[in-house]
């Protein structure tokens, strides 16, 4: 990857602290202020992230968090996801300096029980059918599904204005218009092209995330390009199709063998053992190739975003870690949380942070004691809410 | 009048960030009474002073292994290691006591395991006791209209599915079942049900899925019983004996409790995991599931209580509860009772019904409880 000197104005920012901070209005790539000095040589300065987390101290703040939860009937659940929030960020380290989640659990508490309630609503109606039933679930669904794109874009807004690092919030700039194009059309075309064109929604959408994004008055860029996304893509298709074809041949050979012996056209699961334990091992299959397809997908769309972010024409970020490692690790999770009833989530959750974290850089040209704030205007948590508990995903 | 004696000052070292810009400045803090200062060390030794009242100042709740922090109004921030003098802070002013409270719980494994234990114990007795009580709660609290439209829709959704058709019964025959139907309903029955017998044929032509020799109860109080059932069972008696189980579901609200039931397990993983998709997941639903069964054999040996108290005072036996279920088990016109086979524990574990063994063992037991 080449390090071609960034469009925008790069250089060193000498500018007394505090008052110098009337920054550029807006505008693309505004960058922290061009000072007086002419450029000078322009060093790059590599600073890796790390993470301080254990999984040890992390359980003890979840179990105490998910007891308290259960305790108070859900209504202590934004504290909990707070405080779980706060202990990834704040051991998140950057050039000496952590991050910190900043969202106030008192909002998110009216969210949640505002999207709570329509979800209560929208299952009542749908498990006891009373009269009218269809009207109400139908209203419900109909406005999230028109509502997700908005919903996603709350959400994006919410969680940057909630992030903090030395001092300074991040900010996410996106309008409904880029939401509608990249959650909305984007999705809208994958179903209809039959998938074909579900790369391109990636594309969109990862473009809107970062394009949107802002440190202080610093604009992100992303130099990514959609053909990345495809081969992404279809070397996910391929994992997929190919286990299929390679492992699941073998079992379908016996599951016929197995069939075959029996007089009646289905299976009498009580008495063959051996059919019940292939139609499970088949299920697991497709489930288990799902998983590692998607978990693909998901870390090596991770990996290049990070490598294609460029924040204010002077900071890159950069990822090392290894697509096939993340997926290694998300399975083993999956397999470990299972076989403990959940109770390695924490674990999990830091074993997968620790490593993402510690293949990650940030290449600055700039010291980063030199970005100014922005105008920060309030977010509401309606679309964290949604996120949160409707599980929207966001990718990243 | 005289001011409370002022508490020694407290002072602080740390780092500081103005919230206009990312540099960071190395800072102290001092609170004197309700006075807070801030300062900031500048380029070349200059150090600015900002002043507070303590009111103004926002104490974070504190992070296991992370700075303390405090924000000041306009986005200032101070982040200290000397979390000893912060918690000092916190107690004298009287803040964030319930996080704090938290923090405390967190720190050691003795209250993080005990954590654990409360929430196993009290998801297992929620689960246990808590949803089939409220689920009870609520299915005897549902109004009778929502009951009729219960029974409306599903019947309909079953004529035109064509999971049903008319009878093949002749009239006279009908006419006996519905008589029998009524002595059944009027000592069983319990108050305020329309209930109704529909006889249907269960093994329409092009059915999605064939009934064959079946028995229903609607929550209303229809009762749906198919022509296969008549043609296999031996005795109006036999026939007698399914219509009271379906009576004791009626009245036991058991079909209207298994959906609330079902609704309280997708909200309570939803109260433990967080999020609502972890509750439509694969490792979540077959626990799901197994309680989902576990509860609704219970409700079958409910409704098995309530048939073999009746067939106990019409006839003074449960024998033909017992011979129909073992003729329904085998599909066989001829089977016996003690030729039905127990099922295994994992069989057991994955069924909706208590194995029919089972099932004719307690009645036999209720059989001879009443002589």
């Amino acid at each position: 990857m080449t390090d071609a000197p960034p469009p925008a104005p790069l250089g060193r920012h000498d500018r007394p602290s505090g008052e110098a901070g009337a920054a550029a209005p807006g505008g693309d790539g505004g960058a922290p202020q061009q000072p007086a000095s002419p450029v000078t040589a322009a060093t790059v300065t590599t600073h890796p992230l790390s993470f301080t987390g254990q999984a040890g101290e992390y359980f003890r703040i979840w179990i105490v968090n998910t007891a308290l939860t259960v305790v108070t009937l859900g209504l202590y659940l934004p504290w909990a996801r707070v405080r779980q929030r706060r202990y990834f960020y704040g051991h998140t380290w950057l050039d000496g300096q952590n991050f910190d989640y900043t969202a106030r659990p008192a909002a998110l508490l009216r969210a949640y029980l505002l999207v709570g309630a329509f979800f209560l609503a929208y299952s009542l109606a749908l498990n006891l059918q009373f009269s009218g039933w269809e009207y109400v679930a139908g209203v419900i669904a109909a406005a999230y599904l028109l509502l997700y794109p908005w919903l996603v874009m709350k959400s994006l807004r919410f969680l940057a204005a909630s992030t903090t690092h030395r001092g300074l919030a991040f900010r996410h700039h996106g309008r409904p218009g880029g939401s509608y194009l990249a959650y909305g059309v984007g999705n809208v075309a994958a179903a209809l092209s039959a998938g074909l064109a579900l790369p391109w929604g990636w594309f969109m959408q990862r473009r809107y995330q970062v394009e949107h994004a802002a440190y202080g008055t610093a604009r992100a860029t992303f130099r990514g390009d959609v053909g990345d996304f495809y081969l992404i893509g279809l070397t996910g298709l391929a994992v997929g199709v190919g286990g299929g074809l390679l492992l699941g041949a073998p079992l379908v050979a016996a599951l016929a063998v197995a069939l075959g012996g029996a007089d009646l056209p289905l299976p009498d699961l009580g008495s063959s053992g051996l059919t019940l334990a292939l139609v499970a091992g088949a299920y697991l299959l497709v489930l288990g190739l799902y998983a590692v397809a998607w978990q693909y997908v998901r870390a090596a769309t991770l990996r290049l975003v990070l490598n294609h972010v460029e924040v204010g024409g002077v900071v890159r970020t950069g990822a090392t870690f290894r697509p096939w490692t993340l997926v290694w690790i998300g399975v083993s999770n999956a397999v470990v949380q299972a076989l403990t009833l959940g109770l390695a989530t924490p674990w999990a959750a830091v074993r997968r942070a620790r490593y993402v974290t510690q293949g990650i850089q940030v290449r600055a040209l700039v010291p980063l004691g030199s970005f100014c704030a922005d105008v920060a205007p309030g977010e509401n948590a309606l679309g964290e809410a949604a996120t949160e508990l409707l599980d929207i995903n966001l990718g990243f | 009048m005289t001011g409370p004696v002022s508490p020694s000052p407290i002072r602080l070292t740390g780092t500081a960030f103005d919230g206009r810009s990312s540099r960071r400045h190395d800072a102290t803090l001092e609170v004197s009474g309700s006075c807070v200062t801030l300062r900031l060390d500048g380029e070349g030794g200059a150090e600015t002073e900002t002043h507070w009242t303590l009111e103004q100042v926002g104490i974070e709740p504190p992070i296991p292994g992370v700075p303390r922090v405090l924000r000041f109004p306009g986005g200032a921030r101070f982040e200290t290691r000397d979390d000893a003098a912060v918690t000092a802070l916190e107690a004298r002013d009287g803040r964030n006591r319930a996080l704090g409270g938290v923090r405390r719980l967190e720190a050691r494994w003795w209250t993080a395991l005990g954590a654990l234990g409360v929430t196993l114990a009290l998801v297992a007795a929620f689960v246990v006791f808590g949803i089939p009580a409220l689920a009870r709660g609520a299915a005897a609290a549902t109004p009778r209209a929502v009951l009729a439209t219960f029974d409306r829709e599903t019947r309909e959704f079953l004529e035109q599915g064509g999971y049903l058709a008319p009878t093949r019964l002749s009239q006279a025959r009908q006419a006996e079942l519905r008589a029998a139907f009524r002595q059944v309903t009027r000592e069983a029955g319990g108050q305020g049900y329309t209930y109704r017998l529909l006889l249907r044929d269960g093994e329409p032509q092009g059915a999605p899925l064939q009934l064959g020799a079946n028995a229903f109860a609607l929550p209303g109080g229809t009762v749906v019983m198919t022509d296969q059932l008549v043609a296999l069972a031996r005795s109006d008696r036999e026939l007698v004996g399914v219509l009271a189980h379906e009576v004791g579901h009626v009245t036991g609200r058991h079909g209207l409790a298994g959906v609330y039931q079902g609704l309280g397990l997708t909200l309570l993983t939803v109260a433990v995991t967080g999020d609502l998709i972890s509750a439509g997941t694969f490792a979540a639903a077959v626990p799901a599931t197994l309680l989902r069964n576990g509860y609704s054999r219970a409700a079958e040996t409910a409704a098995d209580e309530v048939a073999g108290a009746y067939l106990m005072r019409a006839y003074g036996t449960t024998r033909p509860l017992r011979a129909v279920l073992a003729r329904l088990e085998t599909g066989d016109r001829d089977a016996r009772e003690n030729s039905v086979e127990e099922s295994s524990a994992a069989e057991k574990l994955l069924q909706t019904h208590p194995g029919t063994a089972d099932r004719i063992e307690h009645l036999r037991e209720i059989e001879a409880r009443g002589r």
